[in-house]
């Protein structure tokens, strides 16, 4: 079937191949704009042969052409004129400039098109979005900035990995993020190390060390018309990175960029009561176990003895996160020097970043090369070279969610009357003269902070090449043979060390573990671009085939019980092991895309590829270890094939259908193992299988179906633009992890039984307000909206169960009918008017704990962008608001908070002291009377903390996400310095919420970026940023 | 142009011809992994799994258990056994830890075995492990997947169903009947066999002492069956001496795995006290000072062990370090053995069935070994423990001499005092036995009604994984609460 889908295309391409020859005479002329400017560089070219050339550097060319020969004069951002050649031997032409219609988008596999003939949303992001208001992931840098592009932060702080989406999940489990291209070349976007319900730090993910200062531009594309020839790794979307070249530079040119930007903790956050101290059930204790309870009386100055034996004031200590979170800092300075003449420009860059994090002892530095070059070897080969060299060091990632090593736990749970200064211990390092920790607490896991900050050690050292090389033959005008290589490798080397002394592990432990990541690609295909079949018929094609390989090692050693404290080497442990793993995987394609224009207003594109993947290969296998895709996509534009009037500037309709196959990332997966693990017991050696789960051997890639509709719609000389996009796709046959009860000894089984739709609409509208040659005023909203549902999830529709949190009330769970990733956990009992049912207990009356219920949803389907920018002469602001609506959150901390009487909610109106009459009812329908009096209080919510409802909170917020504001110098104040260009900048981010229904947390707190979105847990709260930043070109 | 329609036609026929997938069976087959192992590795590992890692040790066993049964007590908010507070993931945390490893791994084993057509030794013996994994999840839970647990690949059983507690009861004894029957006079497990080196004998006597285990557990249910098997049991030689002691060797590291899960817990957690009933029963008995020490100072004099009371919160006892505590001198380290069942046991439960009559011979004689191997026990499963001496033992004996009109009471708290670390055990015996006669504590936010828990509930993820076998247990055992009792504890 695909090869004979091969066969005819390359046949129709080999027509077309046969060109004849011409009897030919010397053309010249100049090619100028409509103000009769030389337009250096513009592209002539005989129509329907292969002879073209250049202008030089007046405008000027000549070219062998007969009388009656058509040239076709072209150049970038001008609209394109064809002339017929006569008698004269001078042909001039005049190109008048192309109202946006002209517009030359990079889109799959690197190809170039013109916007007009695109049939689906494709949205393009200067890359100056990402550079000038810089986040050290890149990608954040894109939230709230494209309709349809849902970026989610987390509390991981500045090394923490970001999740992206793009038209919602289209896997229940199965990787759900975009395939990111950097130059061409797929790139690697593991997550490289990421906090669960027990803990653990996050490493960030691939796209993280990606250098904004050398971005170009950003295209996303969003629909599976976009994306289907990326095959299965793009059936998420594809996020292209262009960095940038050389391209334009007179001579050698110079650029240094120094940015300097300060986080802080966002102290309107935190709002907890600061009335009663430390204690329990309304009494002062000092037992050392109770720091995190805040239930005693009212703070009165007294000195009560605390947690060390030392009496202290019974008094406020104010604020412990202000105490313990710091100013961090990001240095981040660029040096670019570019070249370029009319074969070849170069641009070779360096990049230092260096990050301090807001918890104390945690840094980031990121040195980052980049070599872009491209070169012409005579008139038909261009070869481009693109490399990057990134170097990344990470101390002291903040350990998240559970307590061990989590300083962020401790410090946000001390009562009032604790201050985590009296902690600090010798150094300030939280721990004793004999390197022990410094206890805060008879529970070993009630860790003192400052030690879990600067003594647990969590680092790593990456090295990371990506490389690729772009060559492409022009044999004819029409008729071009691309190839290209590329690889992208990562050495990674991470450090875990639980320090001796550790309370709840005294001995202490570590783990080093080096791994290498390497994947290349190799793409190869031939094509024709702009071929007038006919008079009024275009064809844009081409075909090819591809590979990608995969292939990951990682060897680690460990310890446990240090012989010399303070000596952190796994040789200087008691117990020691080791551990390798290894794997690989490959995809071969083939592929093949074919574009029909019709009269410039019409065009038809149609994709084909088909898939070839190793992780669904096994010996006697019946089901197909490959998949076939296609896609048609339309393009429509109106305002060229009708007169619609001077205030129409543009207006395309556009639509498609598209199928792309996806999931099948993990190799191995058809089979059970055995391994054999540990080192053994008395003289045993210990086996067991690995894994827990079924494997099955039948597995096929999913499905994933996607019709989208558009419009572009400009109007009023382009001053106001309109974006509409509805999109709705299917999944089917998703690889699911059909949930298994672990009673059958496994929690789960592979099955192709997953189903899920999204539907969705993308809005951006974007208006110029006011224009002069002084000031100029934009604004855009983007808005995305996404539903998505659970169609199917296995045979029996039963639920999905993702991650948890640590109070294991709840969890993340994929139900039939319901929106992805619902948040599903035990509830209130209510009556039918909604009131919480309370059953007398112990003379008090607690709320009844009702079963599992969905409480919310996770993953908000609502983003609303909102920005503006100015410019008014040399200067220049531009703010966005960005917001989230529609979802929800469980909120670990505060149900900590509540439990543990820090929660305003915690406070009755009249105090604790007056006693407190729940709202609500008891089980005989009555309303509750009984007042609480203040020593049992804390029975109650320590009741409520079970009720994961209690947690729930909308995840709704409206924020400015950035805001700067620039001034360009003068260039009349640098004549007679060194500088070409000077530009300054101040930026913010964060700065504030005009809305937030989480109480005492940000809303984006998620504590990693998995598909089990909503969970929050301690973890490092989202800072507030500001910053300067100064660009310099010589 | 000749050259390039040359190549152009040269490619077509490369794409055309290309075989895609070639060598990918090959390169999806795990390099670091193995397709199928001996049988003997895997039986190490399933022993391992079956003494349990820190987690459910901490939880199930400490947590809830050791405090339920007052060994212990702790006025830390989440060891929610001492005042019957609900924990869902501490309750269900064995039910968590045991199906997904050592129910897997022994069914996997019992699987290979099957495959191989051994029907020696090694399938006894597993067997026998086997019936004892299920019987601390069933005990423990009540009704509970049995007969298609462990079985997501063996048989492909995602949701399997809940076997009545009876049912599962008839099985095991005629699985234990069948399995001492077919164990022979050796093994190859060797080195693997970690809990009695390969001796065959010593498994059979454990497997008849299970038996007898299983068999008085009826008691109360079923007294007919309870008599039936039990004398089979006795009949069948039950262990004869602390020699036949069922315990699993650790060792303090080089992994979790290696160690005694309580060991870790002790390590980690210096909650625990010793109860002031256990204390008080303790009193004039060798066993004290080596069980216990005092928090503060570690003394082990007598007068310094005092007990804290079971619902004790840090406002009632501020400082808690002037109570006893488990002796970290003697048992709490992590390279002691785990205990599964020892001859002491099996001597109480012979008293018993004496004491009812169901076999000859003297219920006192059967008392006192009891009393003389479950103290004379400790030196040889703690290696830091005083040995006691026979004339310790005459010396408690005379003062406290076996009272057959209270017989039943002083053989439970005898059996209860022996099962100290074995907390499983200590709470079934308790629950079949009622003895000791327990005083409740009664804290506000108790979920049983201020009475001790007959059982631990089951996950609450049942309800959504295995939604309608759960709802079909609930309607068979009753509501998945503490207070529900399990079958053969019905009244």
């Amino acid at each position: 079937m695909k090869t004979k889908f091969l066969r005819i295309l390359t046949s129709f391409l080999l027509v077309f191949a046969f060109g004849f020859s011409v009897q030919a005479q010397t053309i010249s002329g100049t090619v100028t704009d409509e103000n009769g400017v030389p337009l250096p560089g513009a592209t002539v070219l005989v129509e329907g042969t292969s002879t073209g050339v250049s202008t030089d550097f007046d405008g000027n060319y000549s070219i062998d052409a007969s009388s009656g020969d058509t040239l076709v004069f072209s150049f970038v951002g001008y609209a394109s004129q064809s002339i017929v050649v006569g008698s004269s031997a001078t042909v001039n032409a005049v190109l008048t400039p192309d109202t946006a219609l002209e517009e030359v988008v990079v889109t799959s596999l690197g190809i170039k098109r013109n916007v007009k003939a695109l049939g689906y949303s494709l949205t393009v992001v200067d890359g100056s979005e990402l550079s000038d208001n810089k986040t050290t992931n890149a990608i954040n840098a894109l939230q709230g900035k494209v309709a349809g592009v849902m970026v989610t932060g987390s509390a991981a702080g500045a090394k923490g990995s970001s999740r992206v989406v793009i038209r919602g999940t289209s896997s229940l489990t199965g990787n759900n993020q975009p395939l990111y291209v950097v130059d061409g070349i797929t790139i690697n976007n593991s997550n490289l190390g990421s906090a669960g319900v027990w803990g653990g730090a996050d490493y960030g993910d691939g796209i993280s060390s990606i250098n904004p200062d050398e971005i170009a531009s950003v295209s996303v594309l969003k629909g599976g018309a976009a994306a289907a020839l990326y095959g299965s790794r793009a059936s998420n979307g594809v996020i292209l990175i262009t960095t940038k070249n050389g391209a334009g530079q007179e001579g050698i040119g110079i650029e240094f960029n120094s940015s300097t930007q300060f986080d802080m903790l966002n102290t309107g956050l935190r709002d907890t009561q600061t009335i009663y101290g430390q204690g329990r059930d309304n009494s002062k204790v000092s037992d050392p176990i109770d720091t995190y309870q805040a239930w005693g009386p009212k703070m009165d100055g007294s000195m009560v003895a605390q947690w060390d034996g030392v009496a202290r004031k019974y008094s406020n200590k104010g604020s412990n996160l202000e105490k313990f979170y710091q100013t961090g800092e990001t240095y981040t300075n660029t040096i670019a020097i570019s070249t370029s003449n009319e074969n070849s420009n170069t641009r070779f860059s360096m990049t230092n970043m260096d990050n301090l994090d807001i918890i104390p002892n945690s840094t980031l530095k990121r040195n980052s090369f980049g070599l872009n070059s491209s070169q012409k070897l005579g008139d038909k080969i261009t070869v481009d070279v693109n490399m990057k060299y990134i170097l990344e060091d990470q101390e002291g990632n903040p350990r998240l969610s559970d307590s061990p090593g989590n300083g962020n736990f401790a410090v946000n749970l001390f009562a009032p009357t604790v201050d985590v200064n009296d902690m600090l211990g010798e150094g300030g390092l939280g721990r004793n003269a004999d390197l022990t920790e410094f206890r805060i607490s008879d529970n070993t896991y009630s860790q003192n902070p400052w030690f879990a900050a600067y003594n647990y050690v969590n680092s790593s050292e990456k090295e990371r090449f990506i490389g690729a090389i772009n060559a492409r033959w022009d044999i004819k005008d029409y008729l071009y043979v691309r190839g290209r290589v590329g690889g992208d490798r990562y050495d990674l080397h991470k450090t875990g060390v639980t320090p001796w002394g550790t309370a709840y592990q005294m001995n202490g432990s570590m783990n080093e573990n080096k791994s290498t990541f390497q994947q290349y690609d190799a793409d190869f295909f031939i094509g024709t671009d702009n071929l007038e079949l006919d008079t009024d018929v275009s064809l844009t094609a081409f075909v090819g085939i591809g590979s990608n390989v995969q292939e990951y090692n990682s060897a680690g050693v460990s310890g446990s019980h240090f012989i010399v404290p303070g000596l952190q080497n796994v040789k200087n442990t008691k117990n020691q092991g080791s551990g390798w793993s290894y794997w690989k995987k490959q995809i071969n394609s083939a592929y093949g895309s074919a574009e029909i224009g019709f009269m410039d207003y019409a065009y038809l594109t149609l994709t084909a590829r088909n898939d070839w993947y190793s992780t669904l290969s096994l010996k006697d296998k019946k089901a197909p270890n490959n998949d076939l895709y296609t896609s048609a996509s339309l393009s429509f534009i109106l305002s060229d094939a009708l007169d619609l009037g001077s205030s129409v500037s543009f207006l395309k309709l556009r639509g498609g259908y598209s199928q792309v196959a996806g999931g099948a990332d993990s190799p191995y997966a058809l089979s059970l193992s055995y391994g054999i693990y540990g080192q053994g017991h008395l003289g045993a050696s210990l086996g067991s299988i690995s894994g827990g789960t079924i494997p099955n051997s039948e597995i096929t890639p999913f499905e994933k179906n996607e019709t989208e509709f558009g419009i572009d719609l400009r109007m009023f000389d382009n001053k106001l633009s309109i974006d509409a996009t509805y999109y709705d796709n299917e999944t089917l046959g998703d690889i699911v992890g059909v949930s298994a009860s672990a009673t059958s000894g496994y929690g789960s089984a592979l099955a192709n039984l997953g189903n899920i739709s999204n539907k969705g609409i993308e809005l951006l509208i974007k208006g110029t307000l006011m224009q002069s040659d002084d000031f100029a005023w934009n604004a855009s909203i983007n808005y995305t909206n996404n539903t998505s549902k659970v169609v199917a999830t296995n045979d029996t529709g039963g639920n999905i169960s993702m991650q948890e949190p640590r109070s294991r009330n709840l969890r993340v769970t994929h139900i039939v009918g319901e929106k992805y990733g619902a948040l599903y956990g035990s509830s209130y009992v209510r009556d039918a008017s909604g009131a919480i049912v309370h059953q007398m207990v112990n003379g008090i009356p607690i709320p009844k704990i009702g079963p599992r219920k969905i409480l919310g949803f996770g993953v908000a389907p609502t983003q609303l962008g909102i920005g503006t920018s100015m410019r008014y002469k040399d200067f220049n602001a531009s703010i966005l608001f960005e917001g989230k609506t529609g979802g929800q959150i469980y909120s670990g901390s505060n149900a900590f908070l509540i439990r543990n009487g820090h929660h305003k909610k915690t406070v009755p109106a009249g105090g604790r002291d007056a006693g407190w009459v729940p709202t609500g009812v008891m089980e005989d329908g009555s309303k509750v009377t009984t007042s609480i009096p203040a020593n049992q209080q804390e029975d109650y919510y320590r009741r409520t903390y079970s009720i994961a409802e209690e947690a729930i909170f909308d995840s709704d917020y409206m924020r400015l996400r950035q805001l700067s504001i620039g001034y360009n110098i003068p260039s009349d104040k640098l004549d007679g310095t060194f500088i070409d260009k000077a530009t300054i900048s101040l930026i913010g981010r964060n700065l504030f919420f005009l809305s937030n229904s989480v109480d005492n947390i940000d809303p984006e707190s998620a504590y990693n970026n998995s598909n089990s979105a909503g969970l929050e847990w301690f973890g490092l709260p989202v800072p507030r940023t500001i910053g300067l930043n100064v660009n310099l070109k010589f | 142009m000749k050259k390039i329609v040359l190549t152009i036609f040269a490619l077509s026929l490369v794409f055309s011809s290309c075989e895609f997938d070639k060598g990918f069976e090959e390169m999806n087959v795990n390099p670091a992994k193995a397709a199928q192992i001996d049988v003997a590795n895997k039986f190490a590992s399933v022993v391992l799994r079956t003494s349990g890692g820190r987690y459910e040790n901490w939880r199930a066993s400490l947590i809830y258990q050791s405090v339920m049964i007052q060994h212990f007590s702790a006025t830390a908010g989440y060891w929610s056994g001492d005042r019957y507070f609900r924990n869902d993931g501490y309750a269900t945390s064995l039910w968590d830890r045991y199906y997904p490893s050592a129910v897997k791994e022994i069914e996997d084993i019992k699987a290979q075995l099957t495959a191989s057509g051994n029907s020696g030794s090694e399938m006894g013996m597993t067997r026998i492990l086997r019936v004892f994994i299920y019987s601390r999840i069933t005990d423990l839970h009540g009704d509970c997947p049995y007969s298609e647990a462990g079985q997501g690949y063996i048989n492909g059983i995602l949701k399997p169903k809940y076997d009545a507690q009876k049912d599962i009861y008839a099985d095991f004894l005629k699985e234990l009947e069948e399995a001492v029957a077919q164990i022979g006079s050796s093994t190859t497990m060797g080195k693997s066999d970690l809990i009695f080196q390969g001796d065959t004998a010593k498994w059979k006597a454990w497997g008849n002492s299970m038996m007898l285990r299983l068999a008085m557990r009826m008691s109360k249910v079923d007294a007919a069956n309870s008599k039936a098997w039990a004398v089979k049991a006795i009949g069948n030689g039950t262990m004869t001496s602390n020699a036949h002691i069922a315990m699993i060797a650790h060792t303090d590291g080089p992994e979790g795995i290696n160690k005694n899960g309580h060991g870790e817990v002790f390590d980690a957690d210096g909650n625990p006290r010793m109860s002031k009933t256990f204390v008080d029963w303790l009193k004039d008995d060798p066993r004290l000072p080596i069980l216990a020490a005092r928090r503060s100072d570690k003394s082990t004099a007598i007068a310094d062990l005092i007990g804290m009371p079971n619902g004790s919160t840090s406002a009632t006892v501020p400082d808690t370090s002037i109570y006893a505590e488990p002796n970290r001198a003697v048992i709490t380290h992590k390279d002691v053995p785990m205990v599964l069942q020892t001859y002491a046991e099996v001597e109480f439960m012979k008293a018993e069935a004496a004491q009812r009559g169901w076999i000859s011979g003297s219920a006192a004689t059967h008392y006192n070994n009891g009393v003389k191997a479950a103290m004379q026990m400790l030196s040889q499963i703690y290696p830091n423990a005083a040995a006691i001496t026979d004339a310790q033992v005459t010396a408690y004996l005379a003062l406290k001499p076996y009272d057959a009109t209270k017989g039943l009471q002083m053989i439970g708290e005898q059996y209860w005092a022996a099962t100290l670390l074995n907390e499983y055990e200590a709470f079934s015996n308790w629950r079949r036995t009622g003895f000791p006669v327990l005083v409740p504590t009664n804290d506000p936010g108790n979920v049983t009604g201020g009475t001790i828990p007959r059982r631990l509930i089951w996950p609450m993820g049942e309800e959504s994984t295995n939604a309608d076998n759960y709802k079909a247990a609930v309607a068979a055992q009753g509501p998945n609460d503490f207070t529900t009792r399990v079958w053969w504890d019905k009244l």
